[in-house]
This record gives structure tokens, C-alpha cells and sequence, in this order.
């Protein structure tokens, strides 16, 4: 039997007790939580998807705008969760012009949108509109996750209208065993998937997100959260931290569950064509009958991954800049995981500051 | 951990028998083809009880997979607390052991779904879940919803299929129709 001490036993019990009375009360008082706080207006609708313009923080923000393109699966509030983890804020207070998209939540009627319905049709659309509006000729396309897959084939097809393009965990290169998903994928039949649900679950996605880390995800998370709640002294600063780490813990649990269904033959598409396949990589990607060839990418690209990210690993990302024609190309790796790079410590330290020196430097003058 | 090799050879082995033992005797009664009025509907029937069987055998032989992992997990959280004790460094709280067992379990279980042998049977209890789940809304749907004179989902696909396809005539119209008043 392993040693434990009789009168730290009994301490340590003591002290779990009571954080998990007091968190229990902390919970009985949660106060409401808000995420997506950054001011902002909805400028184009189309179907589920709605683009917002955030307003600018500066009176003369940088000439070209940005519009960031998150993935279908999770919302993309979680790059504005909340004022002080905000990659959102970060780019708004360096002065850029910052657009994003919200896909909305698919229902039945939007089974049959495909990847090209997506990049040539909405993604498309919400650049032309930021064009109208901003009156530039070219827009930077920021896109996290699967929406930097979908905003690689944007550029890819639309060179005319990109500035630059800054990826963040974004796969290109499926063929990687070091991703879980990447493993399980090339199993999946997804026309089983497809044919079965129409529009498949967001929570079915969900239990693959959680399974790639089991016990970290569905029990070591909120025994770490059990751990910071301060448990002695009823004083008004111990009060603020536990409220704090309450609201802070609520906003992430609510991200993670707030997981969008995803268009049938969009999925079956990006399962088949991308995991399955891997032809984005390859340069054999169509869409509408036209192919995806990556040398098009002949502008700024900046490909930002985390090392630790098991949902995106870096071999999945960094060949993007291998595959395309640009001359102005980066790469920056963060020490962080995939989640980390939006909402950890380092996200508003040395993620956010990096791509936005990044884009504005590409970004035209601000004083002209 | 080796999951690519017979570790879990005993939990395939049960399963086998069990499905073959029940193809050899009940499966032969429920493949026996159905006669009179009722046939169509029974068939369908009968086709979602075969999906419920391929379900429930993918699921068990899953959980069986799972608790060899947890099993192997275990084992290896014990054998380090004794390699601790004898080393005089074994925890000395609740949380050191939970640190303990979190980071073992943790490590084992990587490597049981990093497997090739995890994905497979992932993919196979997800397609087996999926013909059963496409099988039950075939018979809920000819079996209640149409006699009920209620919609079905495969007519509300094939309205949505036909609006997808609709609004994309519609787009191409507008777009034509831009084209030629630049033209003009």
C-alpha cells in the first residue's frame, strides 16, 4: 500500500471538502456568463452564416481588413471568449479593420451544402461585402482550424482579392499519423455517417474531441478547477478570484459544448477528399469542377501551429508553406496546445502580438 | 503496449462464438423470409433487428476493448506504486496518488486509441451504430409515419435537396444575368 500520512490524510481531506462545498455554493451563485463581448454589427447575412464588423478601436484603422474564418465545428466566438482573452481585441486595439464569419447552427435544409458551397459561396460573398464596404481591393484572410483549410482553398481560387493569408492549426496534410484524428479518420465510413444523420450531430463530433484525451478532458479538467477554487477566508478578494475562476470555467465549458451540427455533404467531402485522400496537399482538390492548385497562393503567408496540439499536430500544417508560391512566408510555433492558442496565457502574450506585428506590416499605411 | 496483437484476443474469440452460435440458431429464424400481407413491413422489421444485434455486438466487443485498456492501465498504476514504495518515494498524499494514476492512465490510454487495431473498431462500431440508427427511421417511417399520413425525413430530404438545388439555379440566374448587364 502506498504511504500517506495519517494527519495530512485527514488534512487533505478536510481541504477537498471544503473546496468542493465551496465550489458547489460558487455554482448555486453563478452569475450569468457572456462571451463575444467585443462590440460589433452583422453586415451581411446569408442563410445561417451572418458576418460581423467589429467596431474599430482606432479612428483610422489599417486599410486592408481582416476577416477571420473560423471552423464549422465549435463556434467562433472562442477567439473573443472574453475582454482579456481575446484575439479579436488584440487585432482591434493594434488598429486593424477586423470582420468575422459565424456559420450558425446547420439545420436539416443545409444537408446538402458541400465545401464549394462554403469557400466559393459564403466565404466568397463576405469578402466581396468587406470589399464594398471597406472600399479595398484586397482583404487579409485570417483562418483558424478548418477554416484555415477553407480559407488556403479561398486564396488558392480568389488570389485576386487576398492580401494576405495567416493560418492558425489549420491542416493541409492529412496524411499524418501524429493527430488521434488523423488515425481514426481514415477508418471512418462517412457515407454511412451521412447517409444515416443527413446533418451530422455536433455532439458526435464532440465525443471524438473529447475521446482523444479522455482523462484529461472528462476528469483531470475539473479536478484542476477544484484546485483553484480558494477555499478559506470568506474575504471580498478570495470571493472575486473564485467568481472569476467560476465565470472563466463556464465560458470555456460552454464552448466546448456548444457545438454546431455540420452540413452532411460538407462533411463527407472534407473526410473523403481531405483525411481519406489528402489531395488538398496534392494539388488534386475540386471544387465546382475547378482545381485547388496551391501554387496559386502567391501572396503574404503567415502559418502559425502549436507544438503540443494533438487535435492539429504540426505535421499536418507546416507543409502548407512547402506547397505554395509565395515568397513572403513564415512559420511561427507557439509551446502551446490547440486550445492555448485563442484563450491560454500565451495566446494574448506572444500569439496575438506576433500575428497582428504580422499583418500589420502587411497592411498598408494607416495614416494614408 | 502492443494493441496490434493478440492482448485482447480473448474478448475477440467470446464474441465470435457468441455471433456465430447465434447465426447457427435465432439468426436462421429471423432471416427466414416473411410471408403474407404483412411481409414488407415485417422485413423491415426484421432488417432492424439484424442491425440491432451487429450494434449491440460491435458495442460489447468495444467496452470488452476498453476494459483491457483500463485493465492494462491499472496493472501499470499499481506496479509503479510498488516500484515507488520500494524506491522509499511513493506518494504521500491523495493527490500524489491521483497525479500518479492520472498520468499512467493517461499514457496507457494514448496508446490503446493511437492504434490501428482502436481505429478499426471504431470504425466499426460507428458504421454498425449508423446502419442501425438509417434501419430504425426506415421502419418508424413506413412502419408508423405513413400510415399515420405524417411527413417523413426522407421527404423532407428530398424537399431540401430540391431547394439546395433550386437556389443554386437561382444564383447561376443572377450571376448570368450581372454578366450580360456589364456586357451591355
Amino acid at each position: 500500500m502506498f504511504r500517506i500520512v495519517t494527519t495530512m490524510e485527514f488534512t487533505e481531506l478536510i481541504e477537498n471538502n471544503k473546496k468542493a462545498m465551496r465550489m458547489l455554493d460558487l455554482l448555486l451563485k453563478a452569475p450569468e456568463i457572456s462571451v463575444g463581448m467585443t462590440p460589433s454589427e452583422v453586415v451581411y447575412t446569408q442563410d445561417d452564416m451572418r458576418l460581423l464588423h467589429y467596431i474599430p478601436v482606432v479612428k483610422k484603422p489599417y486599410p486592408v481588413p481582416v476577416l477571420i474564418v473560423y471552423a464549422l465545428v465549435n463556434r467562433y466566438y472562442i477567439l473573443d471568449l472574453q475582454p482579456d482573452k481575446s484575439v479579436v481585441k488584440k487585432l482591434l486595439d493594434d488598429g486593424l479593420d477586423v470582420y468575422i464569419i459565424d456559420w450558425g447552427y446547420p439545420s436539416g435544409i443545409d444537408r446538402y451544402l458541400t465545401i464549394d458551397d462554403y469557400v466559393n459561396e459564403y466565404i466568397d460573398n463576405a469578402v466581396e461585402k468587406i470589399r464594398e464596404l471597406s472600399g479595398a481591393e484586397k482583404v487579409s484572410l485570417f483562418g483558424v482550424c478548418q477554416g484555415g483549410t477553407f480559407s488556403v482553398m479561398y486564396s488558392s481560387l480568389h488570389p485576386e482579392k487576398i492580401q494576405n493569408l495567416a493560418t492558425m492549426v489549420t491542416p493541409v496534410d492529412f496524411d499524418t499519423d501524429e493527430g488521434l484524428l488523423h488515425v481514426w479518420a481514415k477508418s471512418l465510413d462517412a457515407d454511412r455517417i451521412v447517409d444515416a444523420y443527413g446533418i451530422v450531430p455536433g455532439n458526435l463530433l464532440n465525443t471524438g474531441f473529447l475521446l482523444t484525451d479522455p482523462f484529461r478532458v472528462l476528469i483531470d479538467k475539473y479536478v484542476i478547477f477544484l484546485e483553484k477554487i480558494e477555499s478559506n477566508g470568506d474575504d471580498e478578494d478570495s470571493g472575486r478570484k473564485n467568481e472569476e475562476a467560476v465565470k472563466n470555467f463556464l465560458r470555456m465549458e460552454k464552448w466546448i459544448f456548444d457545438s454546431p451540427d455540420q452540413a452532411g455533404e460538407m462533411y463527407r467531402q472534407f473526410i473523403k477528399d481531405c483525411y481519406q485522400k489528402n489531395l488538398l496537399i496534392k494539388n488534386e482538390m475540386m471544387l465546382d469542377g475547378k482545381r485547388v492548385d496551391l501554387k496559386n497562393i502567391t501572396m503574404p503567408l503567415l502559418n502559425v501551429m502549436g507544438e503540443y496540439d494533438h487535435l492539429v499536430p504540426i505535421a499536418a500544417s507546416k507543409p502548407l508553406n512547402d506547397a505554395v508560391a509565395s515568397t513572403d512566408k513564415e512559420v511561427m510555433v507557439f509551446p502551446t496546445g490547440h486550445i492555448g492558442m485563442f484563450v491560454g496565457g500565451k495566446s494574448q502574450r506572444d500569439v496575438c502580438p506576433k500575428i497582428s506585428s504580422w499583418l500589420r506590416a502587411r497592411s498598408g499605411d494607416q495614416n494614408s | 503496449m502492443n494493441m496490434e496483437s493478440s492482448d485482447l484476443q480473448a474478448s475477440h474469440d467470446f464474441f465470435e462464438h457468441w455471433l456465430k452460435a447465434y447465426e447457427a440458431t435465432c439468426g436462421r429464424i429471423i432471416d427466414m423470409p416473411i410471408l403474407g400481407p404483412s411481409r414488407e413491413g415485417a422485413d423491415k422489421l426484421r432488417k432492424n433487428f439484424e442491425a440491432t444485434i451487429n450494434m449491440h455486438a460491435a458495442w460489447a466487443q468495444s467496452l470488452a476493448n476498453y476494459q483491457s485498456a483500463f485493465m492494462e492501465a491499472s496493472q501499470k498504476t499499481q506496479e509503479e506504486v510498488e516500484k515507488r514504495i520500494a524506491g522509499g518515494v511513493s506518494p504521500s498524499s491523495y493527490k500524489g496518488y491521483y497525479d500518479l494514476w492520472m498520468e499512467t492512465y493517461s499514457k496507457t490510454f494514448k496508446e490503446f486509441l493511437k492504434s490501428r487495431f482502436f481505429a478499426s473498431d471504431l470504425a466499426r462500431l460507428t458504421s454498425n451504430s449508423m446502419d442501425f440508427q438509417k434501419s430504425s427511421r426506415v421502419l418508424i417511417e413506413e412502419n408508423f409515419l405513413r400510415p399515420a399520413n405524417l411527413p417523413t425525413r426522407t421527404e423532407l430530404d428530398d424537399l431540401s435537396k430540391e431547394v439546395y438545388l433550386l437556389k443554386k439555379q437561382v444564383k447561376e440566374l443572377v450571376r448570368g444575368q450581372g454578366k450580360s448587364a456589364t456586357r451591355k
